[in-house]
């Protein structure tokens, strides 16, 4: 392996955030037993007024910001959705929603369309019957989402659908993927895999998938994107790093020069477009570091924290942060090909934002017998590198 | 829909209202409608022009108000600038009074 190139420093930033994701709620119809969102410690679950929303939307709306991601909580189970979508295009943004879909009536749907500025709702569906779905998300959690997602289809409101993979559904994927892109024809969707946050937290070792089952899953979703070409997607999960492993190996075997984004902490370019607001308020990177609170909606200025919050500069600093400080990636032979991927994840399994996350760490797949020769032969050209 | 060739010089391209215009670092900016969700990229050039786009000026004023303030201005600058406004305005991001229109 050659030197590694000269390491860049961080992208330029946006003089504002391109998109915001808002917590709208702190109350959900359900109680997933994965939800990465409830059961945070470092969480005030309370919500905000319609009104202090509004003039949130309405500092936005100066500060040019394009998207507004609303989650929660369930969106949904907000009286005043209509009122927060008006602020929201009246300042000329557009918007998502990601929802259980259990709640998504005729009415709240039609309105979603008339204001055509609706990127998408998400709604969550983790099986491809009942049983596997309320597993882990609730009694009649299946038959709500199914209904939600063709109540908004009826409306001609776009609908994506995200697939949390965990233990009880990882060999249901085929019959997910049948369900979703067949029966509901829907023309995507995306998955992910439960992740140590939140409530997942507390059932950790019934959900997360084991070594075997997470190259089970990589395996039937590389096979299920080749039959389904573009309409499977992923930025994390077994399908975002079945593909990610496959360019490791196969660079690692052809002692390819470092990958331009290898070699440092550049597993997450959120903070360089993106902030999140929690539901009391409180301004943090993401959701998933919702213990880091930079300030709060109508005390502090969006525009300021953006340009001036410490914890957010240094987030964006993990990028000039080399893989090669750290004792976890010692002796690894991947690590010139490899980002730390999400800082999420790595604080919750290590109390370390600065740290590469273990969760998608391929050494460590590998040494817990996961095989990645088994998963890419059939789906993939660099398998045949891989023989 | 205005084609290049129906562009006139004393065309009074309006920017269209709903329209957003983030301007970025070193003076670069993306245009964005929220209704269509289209979105360009200016360099610094466009986002001179698109600031003048009031309906007021004429694309022969907006060459001019270029060639003073830009130094280094292409012989080619008044058909770029024409190509540019058709483009915008085949994506919704402009439009024009029509004059003469009963």
């Amino acid at each position: 392996m050659g030197a590694p190139a000269a390491t860049p420093g961080p992208a330029p930033l946006m003089r504002t955030p391109r998109t915001v994701h808002i917590d709208l709620t702190a109350s959900c119809n359900l109680r997933c037993r994965y939800c990465y969102f409830f059961n945070n410690p470092a969480v005030d679950y309370r919500d905000l007024p319609t009104e202090e929303w509004l003039t949130f939307f309405a500092e936005l709306g100066a500060l040019k910001v394009m998207n507004v991601i609303l989650a929660g909580g369930e969106p949904f189970k907000r009286p005043d959705l209509p009122a927060l979508l008006e602020g929201i295009v009246r300042h000329r943004m557009r918007f998502a929603l990601l929802s259980n879909g259990a709640l998504i009536e005729e009415g709240i749907a039609a309105f979603i369309a008339a204001t055509r500025r609706c990127d998408y709702v998400q709604v969550s569906v983790d099986g491809a019957s009942s049983a596997a779905h309320d597993a882990g998300r609730g009694r009649g959690s299946f038959k709500g989402a199914v209904r939600g997602i063709r109540v908004l289809q009826g409306h001609g409101v776009p609908v994506t659908v995200r697939v949390t993979i965990h233990r009880h559904n990882v060999g249901d994927l085929d019959n997910i993927a049948r369900l979703l892109l067949e029966e509901l024809g829907l023309p995507s969707f995306s998955t992910n895999a439960a992740g140590y946050l939140g409530s997942c937290q507390r059932h950790a070792d019934e959900l997360l998938l084991t070594a075997a089952e997470r190259q089970e899953a990589m395996a039937a979703l590389l096979r299920l994107a080749a039959r389904y070409p573009g309409r499977i997607q992923a930025s994390a999960g077994p399908l975002a790093e079945g593909r990610t492993w496959a360019r490791m190996e196969a660079a690692r075997r052809d002692h390819a020069p470092p990958f331009a984004n290898g070699g440092r902490l550049t597993g997450c370019g959120c903070p360089q477009s993106e902030i999140t607001v929690r539901a009391d308020g409180a301004i943090v990177p993401c959701s998933m570091l919702a213990h880091l609170e930079l300030g709060r909606i109508q005390r502090d200025s969006l525009a300021a924290i953006w340009r001036e919050a410490p914890a957010l500069a240094a987030l964006r600093a993990r990028s000039v942060i080399p893989l090669r400080d750290f004792a976890f990636c010692a002796g690894c032979a991947y690590t010139a090909y490899c980002t730390g991927n999400c800082p999420g994840l790595a604080y919750a399994l290590t109390g370390q934002v600065d740290h590469p996350s273990p969760d998608a760490c391929l050494r460590r797949f590998l040494a817990d017998s996961g095989r990645l020769d088994a998963i890419l032969k059939p789906a993939s050209p660099a398998a045949a590198r891989l023989e | 829909m205005v084609e290049l060739d129906d562009l006139v010089n004393d065309a009074r391209p309006l920017a269209n209202p709903i329209t957003v215009l983030r301007e970025e670092f070193d003076d670069w900016a993306v245009l964005f409608n929220p209704d269509t969700a289209e979105a360009v990229c200016l360099d610094p050039v466009g986002v001179a022009v698109w600031k003048r786009l009031d309906g007021q000026r004429t694309l022969e004023q907006i060459a001019r108000d270029l060639e003073d303030d830009f130094s280094e201005v292409p012989a080619t600058a008044a058909q770029d600038l024409r190509a540019f406004v058709a483009d915008l305005a085949r994506d919704g991001f402009i439009g024009y009074e029509v004059t003469g229109a009963a």
